[in-house]
């Protein structure tokens, strides 16, 4: 089962956990502006930093680390496309100032991926559907949402079961060349769909017997909130954005070539 | 009036060629804790969906006949008005919860009706601990045992305050222990609440000492309906394929052998047990 437990959502609390999931996602969004506007090292690096102790509250390190690795190819491939690039443009040369312009690239994205990885890290989907549901979506789609992560497991353990009995009707799914392995996923595939199809039909049962459509505006059990530790977060938010600006207008951001005398 | 009065009920599903239940009349009084039993593909799980409505509303097909619950008109008034009368609870557990945590899953129906949060809040913490999973209610469905989930089931329709729980073999996916669980679960609504039950059962070793009201059923009709300890010492039950309780068969052996038990027929090993000893009980 260890390749599905990643699959499955855990409710986990800290400071950072608890935070309103919408105001999380504008924080989100502006690191993704702060990180749009500059192409210099220093506040790039400086934004990557600020995040690191939101990772550490939450005590998330592991699978930060994890999706950092993840990113880290892609994050390889932006540098070397950058490098070959300018090197072309500048008529084969190396200069300080590309490889450092090249570097600050990667790391802008490396800075996107982490904010999102740290949003999404933090965010359990219960609280992400609450947040869906409250924000003007239609509730059709918060529901299908929620249901979607709710089945998510089930049906990887479904999918689990029915490989094991088609293998031990001699099905081989590691056999044959990259086409033939696809195919070998049919006798798999077509068992998990149906199942599917008929767990809907059940779960579609179940809703009509509780009152799914009775009334128009349907109501929450639960209130999103805002608290005290989302204000700070809103606070922060103004900062980063106020301080990018001033920066961004006023303040010729030096590079780190420009220390070296370079 | 009785709460639930179906009349000359027949029914058949879309593209089938012969009706799930046919010629079905029924009462079933306030307060009473019916169980149907019968051979599987008998008709007991359509006719547990014509009680809210799911047949015909859901299915379609083609119905004949009459349902009347709680005094409404069952084949006129969509699913969603039935809820807040009838309760259904299914056989797999799993395909019946869709929210990630409990309380929201007990909460789905009063949601759906658009009750206010303090009452929803009083309703679901209510229905949570008559189930006994109020300390489990932050968990999310896969998480918790079979047994839990099928509870997490039964308080989602409990919250909704419906006069009558419908339950269709909802222990099929579960052990003997957490199955006594749900039944003891479903004993207690009954008498402290007052609920109406319909409860469809294969395992009459367990269930057939709570009922006073037993329906046999076998090829979408009725067969056999009445008191438990008539109808399972009749030899037409044993002929349909209903398990009679074990202690129920070891007294009708006991008797043809000469042993005088009372004219009682036991339903459950604990009553077989004090007829012994009455009868023969010098320890």
């Amino acid at each position: 089962m260890s390749v599905f437990d990643g699959l499955k959502f855990r409710k986990v609390s800290s400071p950072i956990h608890n935070l309103d999931p919408r105001i999380k996602f504008v924080y989100v969004i502006c690191i993704f502006v702060a990180a749009i506007m500059f192409k210099s090292i220093i506040p790039l690096a400086a934004l990557f930093v600020m995040q690191l102790p939101f990772v550490f509250v939450a005590k998330v390190q592991k699978q930060w680390l994890r999706s950092m690795r993840g990113a880290a190819f892609l994050a390889a491939f932006i540098f070397i496309i950058n490098i070959v690039t300018r090197f072309f443009s500048a008529g084969y040369v190396f200069t300080a100032f590309d490889i450092e312009e090249a570097t600050a690239m990667t790391l802008r994205f490396i800075v996107l991926v982490e904010s999102f990885s740290v949003f999404f890290l933090t965010t359990s989907p219960d609280h992400l559907g609450l947040a869906l549901e409250q924000s003007k979506v239609p509730f059709e789609f918060a529901f299908a949402f929620t249901t979607a992560v709710r089945f998510v497991p089930v049906l990887a353990e479904e999918a689990q079961t029915i490989m094991d009995a088609q293998k031990a009707r001699g099905l081989e799914l590691e056999k044959g060349n990259l086409m033939k392995r696809i195919r070998n996923y049919i006798p798999v595939l077509i068992p998990l769909i149906v199942s599917a199809i008929r767990r809907s039909l059940e779960l579609a049962e179940a809703m009509e017997s509780r009152a799914w459509g009775a009334c128009k505006k349907r109501t929450n059990l639960y209130a999103l909130k805002l608290h005290r530790g989302d204000y700070i977060l809103l606070a922060l938010i103004i900062v980063i954005l106020v301080a990018a600006s001033y920066f961004f207008v006023f303040v010729s951001i030096p590079t780190v070539a420009s220390f070296f005398g370079l | 009036m009785a709460l639930i009065e179906i009349k000359n009920l027949s029914y058949t599903y879309p593209g089938a060629s012969n009706p799930s239940i046919h010629d079905v009349s029924l009462k079933i009084e306030k307060g009473e804790f019916v169980l149907i039993t019968g051979p599987s593909g008998c008709g007991k799980t359509t006719l547990c969906r014509c009680f809210n409505g799911l047949v015909p509303h859901f299915y379609q097909g083609e119905i004949k006949g009459e349902v009347t619950v709680s005094g409404i008109n069952v084949l006129e008034k969509h699913t969603y008005d039935m809820a807040k009368h009838v309760g259904l609870v299914f056989q797999n557990p799993e395909n019946q919860l869709f929210a990630l945590s409990i309380e929201k899953d007990v909460a789905f129906g009063l949601e759906n009706l658009g009750a206010s949060r303090e009452e929803m809040r009083k309703k679901v913490d209510w229905t949570l601990k008559q189930t006994g999973i109020y300390d489990i209610r932050e968990r999310s469905p896969h998480e918790i045992s079979g047994g839990q989930q099928q509870r997490v089931a039964i308080a989602s329709v409990l919250a909704m305050e419906p006069d009558i729980i419908v339950l269709d073999e909802p222990t099929s996916f579960l052990d003997p222990l957490s199955a006594e669980k749900i039944f003891e679960v479903i004993y207690r609504l009954n008498k402290e609440q007052g609920i109406t039950v319909i409860l469809v059962e294969h395992r009459l070793d367990l269930t057939a000492k709570y009922t006073d009201h037993l329906i046999v059923m076998d090829k979408g009709a009725i067969r056999l309906e009445g008191d438990p300890r008539d109808i399972l010492s009749n030899e037409e039950t044993r002929l349909i394929g209903v398990g009679i309780p074990k202690a129920t068969l070891l007294y009708q052996m006991l008797k043809k052998e000469g042993f005088n038990l009372g004219d009682k027929t036991p339903l459950s090993s604990d009553e077989l047990a004090d007829q012994l000893l009455e009868a023969y009980g010098q320890r």
